[in-house]
């Protein structure tokens, strides 16, 4: 009963889709890692897996491509099913791991020579392939630096490269840009962006921003079990700050009669000042949102305290959003889902 | 087994760009070389007490040393097959490429078979040397160098194996050497139990220290052949199986 229901509700119809998994379940003895995990990745798509560390994103990347079995469930890649046509499933995938175990006492060009052929390009196209791949992930400049010596950063873009040698429809990254400075990551996410146009990708996060600014739509995995998936505006609609912090000059009992009369407030406080150094009449306070108030309204919802505390002739030195991070997002949608998962198992007992 | 080539191909290179190949390969041709020395030695000055042997005979034949020497080199050859793969997790980029368990096993044996042989190899030149002073029989000297062939090459498989069940290079070179020490002892039982029972035949029949006393006088025993032969496969094919569960049970 309850698989047809997830089928229809869950799941995009559409074209035939790159990546295609249905009701993944992996246990290690009693401790279940992804539980009852349900998507599909369409050609020209960047699909962003995003949860905290230990939600479950690297075990099914890694048994979306080959290196790990499921307890139960279907992975399809481009048709092919990764448990009993593993050889031609793996051939579609380019997976760059985690941690981007090399073998160090090759050489850049060698390794990636190495893989081109394991992954059978032809000896012809080989150099080309390589080539190509490096100055992708813009490895060229060590080509010929044995791996050993290579810093994090670097190696981790040989990863990136790896995946990439043979161009295959499908690519598997887990958390490309950790460990990568901030110029890096902006390279890696320009890249991203551009091999959006030849593969489908599936990449891992943990970061919020990282996915809006590189990915069509967002899967969000908590505790093992898909919470939410959507495009990326959505995702960004659900991350809604908490409260909005102001600081002010003048008295502050007028400024909190103010606030409160704004709409949308649901509580003025004053919050401990944290090691700031405040003039004497200076003061913070922090309105909290209303729960109702949708993401869009919040910043019409400031205007309006903003206006309200310069109607009442207070002083406005600093206005800072608060809250809204990843955890923030998280903690909704998680206990929402455990909201949602009750009803449908009231909703079945009811209908058995 | 389109994989079987560039596996081949780096397992070696990794083989030969770290010292230990080479380390290993010296340290055998200086045992091997001074036991030639000592046996050239003997059979030139104690002519009359040695007349039943020939050098090839007792250089491959009736000595511990060439047990002593597979059971110092195998193991530390062996080692590193799968055990370094798994510790630093390249076996996982290695898995996830279209590649098949069984040409990966297979790949990395051929390997370290190659490195043996190759260690074998510069022996040859002792045939040279022996030839310029007298006959050879050529046909023992060749079921010799198959016997050495197919002792190291059972030998190697089961490392082999050992490396892929058990994610430390040390552990999988003790229980190397235990299993070929323990394969050498059984043999060894062949002198110690009663003749005409069970336990003998068998012992007989696994012995390695027979197997090299026939092979260097020129018997060549195709029961010895299929024996090692089969602990040549079973390793092998009992690894693939392992390589495989790894992906359904890690």
């Amino acid at each position: 009963m309850r698989p047809q229901l997830r089928e229809k509700s869950g799941i995009r119809v559409g074209t035939s889709p790159m990546i295609s998994v249905s009701h993944l379940v992996k246990r290690y003895g009693a401790h279940v890692a992804v539980n009852d995990v349900s998507f599909e990745v369409g050609p020209g798509e960047v699909v962003g897996f995003l949860g905290p560390n230990g939600a479950g994103k690297s075990t099914t990347m890694r048994i979306l491509a080959g290196s790990l079995g499921m307890t139960s469930g279907e992975v399809k890649i481009d048709g092919h099913d990764v448990a009993t046509e593993s050889l031609r499933a793996r051939r579609r995938i380019g997976y760059m791991p985690e941690a981007v175990p090399l073998y160090p006492e090759m050489r850049v060009s060698e390794y990636l020579t190495f893989r081109a052929e394991l992954k059978g390009v032809a000896r012809s196209a080989r150099r080309g392939s390589v080539g190509r791949a490096m100055e992708k992930a813009n490895v060229r400049d060590v080509a010929e630096t044995v791996i050993g010596h290579l810093s994090k950063g670097y190696r981790q873009r040989v990863g990136l490269a790896d995946a990439l040698v043979a161009s295959p429809p499908i690519l598997i990254l887990d958390e490309p840009t950790a460990g990568l400075d901030p110029n890096q990551i902006r390279q890696v996410r320009a890249l991203v962006k551009e091999l959006a146009k030849e593969h489908a990708v599936l990449l891992s996060t943990h970061i919020l921003s990282e996915v809006e600014a590189s990915c069509t739509r967002v899967l969000l995995i908590a505790r093992g079990r898909l919470v939410a998936q959507g495009p990326t505006q959505d995702i960004q609609r659900m991350r809604r700050p908490s409260a909005v912090d102001l600081a002010i000059r003048g008295d502050a009992a007028t400024a909190e009669r103010a606030l409160r009369a704004v709409q949308g407030v649901a509580n003025v406080t004053r919050p401990g000042l944290d090691g700031a150094a405040l003039l004497g009449d200076v003061s913070v306070l922090r309105c909290t949102w209303g729960k109702k108030l949708a993401h869009g309204d919040v910043a019409a919802a400031t205007e309006t305290a903003v206006a309200a505390l310069v109607h009442a002739g207070i002083a406005i030195r600093e206005v800072r959003q608060v809250g809204g991070s990843l955890e923030d997002v998280f903690a909704e949608l998680t206990l929402d889902a455990a909201d949602a998962a009750d009803a449908t198992r009231g909703r079945d007992e009811a209908a058995t | 087994m389109r994989a079987f080539w560039p596996i081949y191909k780096r397992e070696l290179f990794a083989f030969f760009v770290t010292p230990l190949a080479w380390v290993l390969i010296c340290v055998f041709l200086l045992v091997q070389g001074m036991h030639f020395y000592l046996l050239v030695d003997h059979f030139s000055t104690q002519l009359d007490v040695a007349s039943d042997q020939t050098p090839v005979q007792a250089f491959f034949g009736n000595t511990v040393l060439l047990y002593l020497i597979l059971f110092l080199l195998v193991p530390p050859m062996t080692m590193r097959l799968f055990a370094e793969e798994r510790r630093s997790g390249t076996i996982e980029v290695l898995m996830t490429a279209p590649v098949s368990a069984a040409s990966v096993v297979l790949a990395k044996y051929a390997a370290v078979m190659t490195t043996y042989v190759a260690m074998w190899v510069p022996t040859l030149l002792y045939l040279v040397i022996l030839g310029r002073t007298g006959d050879i029989d050529w046909h023992a000297a060749g079921a010799s160098y198959l016997g050495v062939f197919l002792v190291g090459g059972s030998y190697l498989a089961v490392g082999l194996l050992m490396s892929a069940v058990t994610e430390s290079q040390f552990l999988a070179l003790v229980l190397t050497a235990l299993v070929v020490l323990s394969l050498f002892i059984l043999g060894v039982g062949e002198f110690v139990t009663p003749m005409d029972t069970v336990l003998h035949d068998v012992c007989a029949h696994v012995s390695v220290w027979s197997q090299m006393n026939d092979f260097s006088s020129g018997i060549v025993d195709s029961r010895r052949v299929v024996f090692d032969v089969t602990l040549v496969a079973l390793p092998l094919f009992v690894a693939t199986r392992v390589v495989d569960a790894w992906r359904w049970s890690s």
